[in-house]
């Protein structure tokens, strides 16, 4: 049984990101490209996603021209590819409050936010501090954070403290704190319904970059080894890796990294005439595949 | 191509138009606590305190600046956006009321994105800490 589909969409990426900001300790080993991705939920009368990208508006032409982002496409666009439309989403889990993770929040007017809370007082505290400590403030676009102003306002700002199960049916969020950053969370979708259940995923935002993060350079002595960029501790980086591995019964290819190019190799993928991939993880039972 | 007395204005005045994000950064924050119903957004909190010595510093800068005709536009969007920020930070004086300190506010902000597409050196968020950061090309 299968109460969701699972879609990851592609909506940019960087041709060639170098290793060692993704993975600790990669220095002068080379690039790789760096999907940006977000996620779709949809079943059980519900229609949910992790995380809505980067506001191209505000940051494309900066993205393209000095950071090599190419291929950027609205949401319209890219969710149109699997038939489903920005203003039909009804809930959106953000795992953390980077630009490229929360920037597209005006094109979803129907869809209450997740935030946790810590995300949210975190900010705010390091705004007070000194210029000195600017570092801090790493990938916080202030537009965003007027954006999130008008959300509460609206009412559709949930601040969330910590863990809570069954957001949607099967659907739990689960608090990092102090990781990749103050109030970063993950997703689990519990596909079977099961509260132990057998075929879950978790969709970790940018508690990992790729499959190496989570278990290694050599799969027959997995290991964690901490992502590129933490504004919290590389300890509570790996010990989330283990929390998030287990909740999967040890399969680390059920952890999804929305960055992870290699998604493709593991499950049924295309690439639409935009020339962006689309990522078939599961379909509920009745729904007709989108990549096939 | 930007000449030296326009060179000059861009690094005289990148703490300034930094000054003025962070001022608005700051109030916008406690607006999403204060909207989100928080007991810590208050008009006591420390950040505000922050905020208007930022401000403060932030609009003295601007009175000192001398734009040449090339700044001209980024100097008038910036001028803008501390009136703008500054009547925001005014209305936050006695209580948090987010609907008449978000106008202003909101206002402000786009006046400083205009500042910055107006020259360059002048980053709305600073890309090269963020996860795009490594990918700088040029």
């Amino acid at each position: 049984m299968s109460a969701y589909s699972l879609w990851v969409m592609e909506y940019a990426a960087v041709p060639d990101y170098p290793q060692s900001g993704l993975i600790y300790g990669m220095h002068n080993q080379g690039t790789r490209k760096l999907p940006y991705c977000y996620v779709v939920i949809k079943g059980q009368g519900q229609l949910a996603m992790v995380d809505v990208g980067y506001n191209h508006k505000a940051h494309g032409e900066v993205l393209a021209n000095t950071y090599g982002v190419r291929g950027w496409h609205s949401p319209r666009e890219v969710l149109g590819e699997i038939g489903i439309q920005p203003q039909d989403v009804s809930n959106i889990f953000i795992t953390h409050c980077h630009f490229d993770h929360m920037g597209n929040i005006e094109d979803f007017p129907n869809a209450r936010f997740y935030i946790q809370e810590r995300e949210l007082s975190k900010w705010v505290w390091t705004m007070s501090l000194e210029r000195r400590f600017r570092w801090l403030m790493l990938g916080i676009d202030p537009a965003d954070i007027m954006r999130a102003v008008d959300l509460a306002r609206q009412g559709r700002l949930v601040c969330v403290d910590g863990d809570r199960e069954n957001v949607l049916p099967g659907v739990d969020v689960h608090a990092a704190f102090d990781t990749h950053t103050w109030g970063s969370m993950y997703v689990t979708v519990r596909n079977d319904l099961a509260t132990n259940s057998q075929s879950s995923f978790v969709f970790c935002g940018d508690l990992a970059y790729g499959y190496e993060n989570l278990r290694g350079h050599d799969p027959k002595d997995p290991e964690y080894i901490p992502i590129g960029l933490a504004t919290g501790s590389q300890f509570n980086v790996i010990m989330t890796a283990e929390a998030m591995v287990k909740s999967v019964g040890g399969d680390v290819h059920r952890v999804i990294p929305p960055h992870e190019e290699r998604l493709k190799d593991l499950y049924p993928s295309r690439i639409t005439k935009a020339g962006l991939r689309i990522t078939e993880l599961a379909l509920a039972d009745g729904e007709k595949s989108q990549v096939a | 191509m930007i000449d030296e007395a326009t060179a000059a204005y861009i690094v005289e005045n990148q703490k300034c138009f930094e000054d003025l994000k962070q001022v608005a950064s700051q109030l916008a924050g406690l607006l999403v606590l204060a909207a989100a119903g928080s007991k810590e957004a208050a008009p006591d909190h420390p950040t505000l305190g922050a905020a208007r010595e930022r401000f403060r510093e932030a609009d003295d800068a601007l009175r000192r600046a001398r734009p040449t005709d090339r700044a001209r536009p980024h100097y008038e969007h910036l001028a803008q956006a501390a009136a703008l920020i500054g009547a925001a930070l005014k209305e936050s004086r006695e209580v948090l009321n987010v609907d008449r300190i978000l106008i202003p506010l909101r206002a402000g902000y786009t006046e400083l994105e205009h500042a910055a597409d107006a020259l360059p050196g002048f980053q709305k968020i600073a890309y090269d800490r963020a996860c795009c950061g490594g990918a700088r090309i040029q």
